[in-house]
């Protein structure tokens, strides 16, 4: 696997009776943005600290750019780590605090100023900052003063834990902003770690979703939201509608589904839309909501149901629509808010989406 | 049920250990001893006027022993009254104490002689008619018989001696020759240095130190012999190991040989270690030098305070102070054991008891003493030995 | 931090609710200082004090040199004792609060009795531990050292012993709060900028428990000035410090214009030296809020 900054194969690590990674395996290329996301306790941070030396591994390896890294001690690994609180020397100046991995690496002084100035132009910091503390600067200053101290010495791995996760929402999306901007100008590799889907779905080139200590999907943004691995990580993120299905067969041509008020005009689905591994019996089908839309009489679409609206949500750009099928499963859709509204409260629509728009998966898979 | 029964445990505890439930503290009276501590406070210009005193209740101000519920108990029970203790650790303290307010609280004072008899000068002391006290004084040894000079002060008696001793120097026999202490000599031998024990009790180690430099410290001393005692002190710190104000201290090193001697006290220290069995450690006084006696003796009296309104009650307590019975029990108290002035006192002695109290030696150390007064100069040999004992480290 | 404290000494309200305590201490600490100070311009005869305007007592003061010397001992001693409890406290505190973690409940616990038990019985256990037949006297002699191979008692060793076993427990407790303080993630944000575990430790950890090491310098050099039981008890009386000198000067000389001039000497030289460190500390200090 020639080009792989990272490779960790089967790692494994318990504390006490608590398995807090259960062989994990991931392979990162050079120049990649790849997002570690899951919910709390999954393991992101875990893995994220074995890479920065850390933590040591029960079992498993970690090699960066080629070189084996167990026993290797956090200060001489290639990897630099932003972290959550950001862990700025509170008795530092800016200046000091990003200067700092370069003067314990023995750099000249005139070096080390020359450097961290073009670090706070890279990060659009103000100069007069260099001799403040930092409590005297935003949140958001503060976190580019811990970007420009971890990328200053240069890592072949920028380890990100979660830095934007105490940050309000407007600052977070102007940081996720800047943070894809640094990568594309810097092009080193980041590992993000994030309980957010949203934003890995954002930032990342290839997300990484973990659960209970291993990796339950790997792959790109659309993969990820699309073709999600089962209804875990289709729940992740945003609303999503999961309708049971019967899947009478199941062959290289594609699957036919069957569901009590499920509409198809041809109920057979090409393999793509369907997850690799699922064979015959119940599953979920997925739409997203925003890919739903309200039949007119007499219009038909490849699949189609018939729901009661239960309730209505302006979410600004979108109207977001509650409703049940005749069963009682609910179903949520969402048309554009400039639309002419639909419906009302308690009347009955038919809602239909093409055969593209949908995925076929287990429900769980299985750990 | 006492009265501190509602306490917390912690300090139920406490006040049994410290003897107080004892000496029958009652809330009353702790409420008394509230009013003695703000007259503390009246010496710095605020008055808080006399506080309420209930009938029946006495205040005594004395060193620790005086109080013993043996001597106590059976007065409050013939008079029925109740005494609270007021107990002093030093006689200028307890003087500064009197002066300072505590003079219309206690009733009744037992302190060195000299403290009691400034007491008159300072108006603190209701004079003493002799025939009054002619019971208890037909028992005496003559020597406190009146008239007792240190007792009187112009003219006036102040008060009655109660209890004696004399202050030389104290060594263990198993380990010193008494005869090399006929002389203060040993004190500064090159070779007992880090042997000395000094008691730090104000001017008593300086006292000794200047007979023995061939002064009276009870005269008036001009600046020549100041000097001396100056040099004699200086000397007497070479040898010093220690300077100790606890009396266990110094028995202990007395015991187990670290201190050669200790000077500064008398039978004052060594008696409960004889009475504990130890016979081997003595007080001695030193023969006189070129006339001059060595030894001096110290005396504790008891005077009736001026503002008492009970003077009939607390003349009780002194007679009772000094009798017989009472006279055999402060004689003999745990921590310290010392000949009394009532004679009568010698026929309750058991032989070892006599041992104890070395009476076979008393009246040799009597003759060869001085009689214990505030010297004249105390406050510029106080200075200089401050002032030594800074330059010996 | 600073901005704080400078709008809060202008909010009246602010000052008003402070009032009470500003009076509570004028009335019980400027008013007996002011008396104290009173006292001192008085005389003493026979252990009289008489109330007679005079410079006496201090042309003493300032002529003797004795008084300097024990003030200057004192201060040497109470130094002293800073730098030993900080040699021994910071190791401790630093193990409590990062190697310890698991124990540091049961050690706190420790600590804490430590504290409540009476200084002087712990004084006075260490002269039954240091005497000629006492426990370093037999272990002395059972591994095989001559006599009293273990004869400190009565010297300044002795003092220094008592006073920093004493004290040692405030230094302690007051670094260790500091250091706990610290987020570990700095620490570990120190290696991952490539720091050694000692360049972590010096870069990091020791500036930020600075604070905490700085409060425990002061608590024991006050503390220390005032120490009078170990350098009685201890010490054999033969070296007084400052306290025992004061205490002798009112009891034992019943002196007290004398006595109320030697607190007064020794209150404004510690200040003095406080206020004095506290300047090197400032200066030395990054100008930020820490």
């Amino acid at each position: 696997m020639a080009g792989n900054i990272l490779e960790i194969r089967d790692l494994r690590k318990n504390f006490g009776a608590y398995q807090a990674l259960k062989g994990v395996s991931l392979d990162v290329a050079q120049g990649e943005f790849i997002a570690l996301v899951g919910p709390s306790g999954c393991g992101k941070t875990t893995l994220l600290k074995h890479i920065a030396g850390f933590e040591e591994p029960n079992s498993g390896s970690i090699a960066i750019d080629g070189q084996q890294m167990l026993g290797v001690p956090a200060a001489a690994r290639p990897t630099s780590m932003v972290f959550q609180k950001l862990a700025l020397f509170p008795h530092m100046t800016v200046a000091d605090n990003i200067g700092f991995p370069l003067k314990l690496r023995k750099v000249d002084a005139a070096t080390i100023a020359k450097r961290v100035m073009a670090m706070i132009e890279l990060m659009q910091l103000k100069p007069e900052y260099l001799s403040r503390f930092p409590r005297q600067l935003s949140g958001g200053e503060q976190q580019r003063v811990a970007l420009a101290r971890s990328m200053i010495s240069e890592p072949k791995l920028l380890l990100l834990d979660e830095p934007l996760s105490a940050l309000d929402v407007k600052l977070k999306k102007v940081l996720q902003a800047e943070l894809k901007r640094l990568h594309r100008s810097v092009g080193v590799t980041f590992v993000h770690v994030t309980h957010d889907l949203e934003e890995a779905i954002m930032l990342a080139d290839r997300i990484c979703v973990m659960r209970a200590g291993e990796i339950l999907q790997m792959g790109g943004p659309n993969d990820i939201y699309y073709r999600p691995a089962d209804s875990f990580v289709a729940g992740f993120i945003g609303d999503t509608n999961l309708i049971p299905v019967e899947i009478a067969e199941n062959n290289a041509s594609g699957a036919m589904l069957r569901a009590p008020g499920l509409h198809a005009t041809d109920p057979r689905v090409p393999a793509g839309f369907v997850a690799a591994d699922l064979g015959t019996g119940p599953a979920l089908l997925m739409v997203r909501p925003e890919l739903m839309s309200p039949l007119v009489p007499g219009e038909s679409a490849d699949f189609s149901i018939e729901v009661t609206i239960t309730e209505v949500f302006c979410k600004g750009g979108t109207v977001q629509f509650r409703s049940i099928m005749a069963d009682g499963a609910p179903v949520i859709f969402e048309l554009p808010g400039a639309s002419r509204q639909p419906a009302d409260i308690g009347d009955k629509v038919r809602l239909g989406w093409p055969k593209r728009d949908i995925y076929v998966f287990r429900e769980k898979v299985a750990a | 049920m006492s009265w501190y029964s509602d306490l917390p445990q912690f300090y139920q505890n406490q006040i049994r250990e410290m003897g107080l439930d004892d000496a029958g503290m009652t809330r009353r009276r702790l409420l008394k001893s509230a009013g003695a501590a703000a007259g503390v406070a009246a010496m710095s210009g605020l008055t808080f006027g006399k506080p309420a005193r209930a009938a029946g209740q006495m205040s005594y101000m004395c060193w620790e022993g005086y109080n013993d519920p043996r001597i106590i108990d059976p007065f409050k029970a013939a008079n029925d009254v109740d005494i609270a203790f007021d107990l002093i650790v030093d006689s200028p303290g307890g003087f500064a104490k009197l002066q300072a307010g505590a003079s219309r609280e206690v009733d009744l004072v037992s302190s060195d002689m000299p403290w009691v008899t400034r007491m008159g000068p300072a108006g603190l002391a209701m004079e003493l008619n002799p025939d009054d006290y002619a019971d208890v004084y037909a028992t005496f040894y003559d020597q406190f018989k009146p008239p007792f000079e240190p007792l009187i002060s112009d003219g006036k008696t102040i008060g009655v001696a109660t209890r004696w001793g004399w202050v030389g120097g104290c060594i263990n026999t198993d380990i010193t020759d008494p005869d090399t202490w006929r002389s203060y000599d040993p004190v500064f031998d090159a070779k007992n240095k880090d042997k000395i024990c000094v008691m730090d009790w104000g001017d008593w180690p300086i006292l000794p130190m200047a007979l023995h430099a061939g002064i009276d410290p009870y005269q008036e001393l001009d600046a020549a012999q100041l000097e001396e005692i100056r040099k004699v002190l200086r000397a007497m710190f070479k040898n010093t190991r220690t300077l100790v104000a606890d009396l266990t201290q110094a028995q202990k090193g007395l015991l187990d040989g670290s201190l050669l001697g200790c000077i500064g006290a008398g039978s004052y220290l060594t008696s409960a270690v004889r009475k504990q069995g130890h016979k081997n450690i003595i007080a001695t006084v030193p023969d006189p030098k070129n006339g001059l006696k060595q030894g001096i003796i110290w005396v504790e009296a008891t005077a009736i305070v001026k503002e008492t309104d009970q003077p009939e009650l607390a003349q009780k307590l002194l007679k009772h102070v000094v009798s017989k019975d009472a006279g055999h029990v402060l004689s003999l108290l745990d921590t310290t054991c010392n000949v009394v002035t009532n004679k009568a006192v010698e026929e309750l002695y058991s032989d070892e008891e006599k041992s104890i109290l070395q009476t076979d030696y008393m009246w040799h150390a009597w003759d060869n003493s001085q009689m214990h007064r505030i010297a004249p100069q105390i406050d510029e040999m106080l200075a200089i030995w401050q002032e030594e004992l800074a330059a010996a480290q | 931090m600073s901005g704080e404290i400078d709008r809060s000494w202008r909010d009246p309200e602010l000052l008003a609710k402070a009032l009470p305590s500003v009076i509570l201490q004028t009335g019980f600490f400027l008013a007996p200082l002011l008396m104290t100070m009173a006292l001192t311009f008085q005389r003493t005869k026979n252990f009289q004090l008489t109330w007679t305007w005079s410079l006496e007592t201090w042309t003493d003061i300032f002529t003797k040199p004795h008084y300097w010397t024990i003030l200057g001992h004192t201060l040497f001693m109470a130094i002293t004792c800073v730098v030993l409890c900080l040699l021994i406290a910071f190791p401790v505190a630093y193990a409590l609060a990062t190697r310890l973690r698991a124990y540091q409940n049961h050690v706190k616990v420790l600590i804490t009795f430590a504290f409540l038990t009476d200084a002087t019985l712990k004084t006075f256990g260490w002269v039954l531990f240091l005497d000629k037949n006492g426990a370093a006297n037999y272990i002395a002699r059972l591994t095989g050292f001559e006599g009293d191979a273990v004869n400190i008692l009565f010297t300044d060793w002795a003092t220094m012993l008592g006073m920093v076993y004493n004290l040692l427990s405030f230094a302690i407790f007051t670094i260790y709060l500091s250091i706990d303080a610290i987020d570990r993630s700095l620490i570990l944000a120190a290696y991952d900028a490539g720091a050694s575990k000692f360049r972590a430790f010096w870069e990091v950890t020791l500036p930020l428990a600075r604070p905490g090491i700085w409060a425990a310098s002061v608590l024991i050099f006050l503390l220390a000035v005032g120490v009078f039981l170990e350098p009685k008890v201890l010490g054999g009386g033969k070296s007084p410090m400052s306290a025992e000198l004061i205490r002798q000067t009112f009891e034992t000389r019943v002196n007290w214009p004398l006595g109320a001039a030697l607190t007064l000497v020794l209150m404004v030289v510690a200040v003095f030296i406080v206020l004095l460190f506290n300047r090197i500390y400032s200066l030395k200090r990054h100008m930020g809020p820490i």
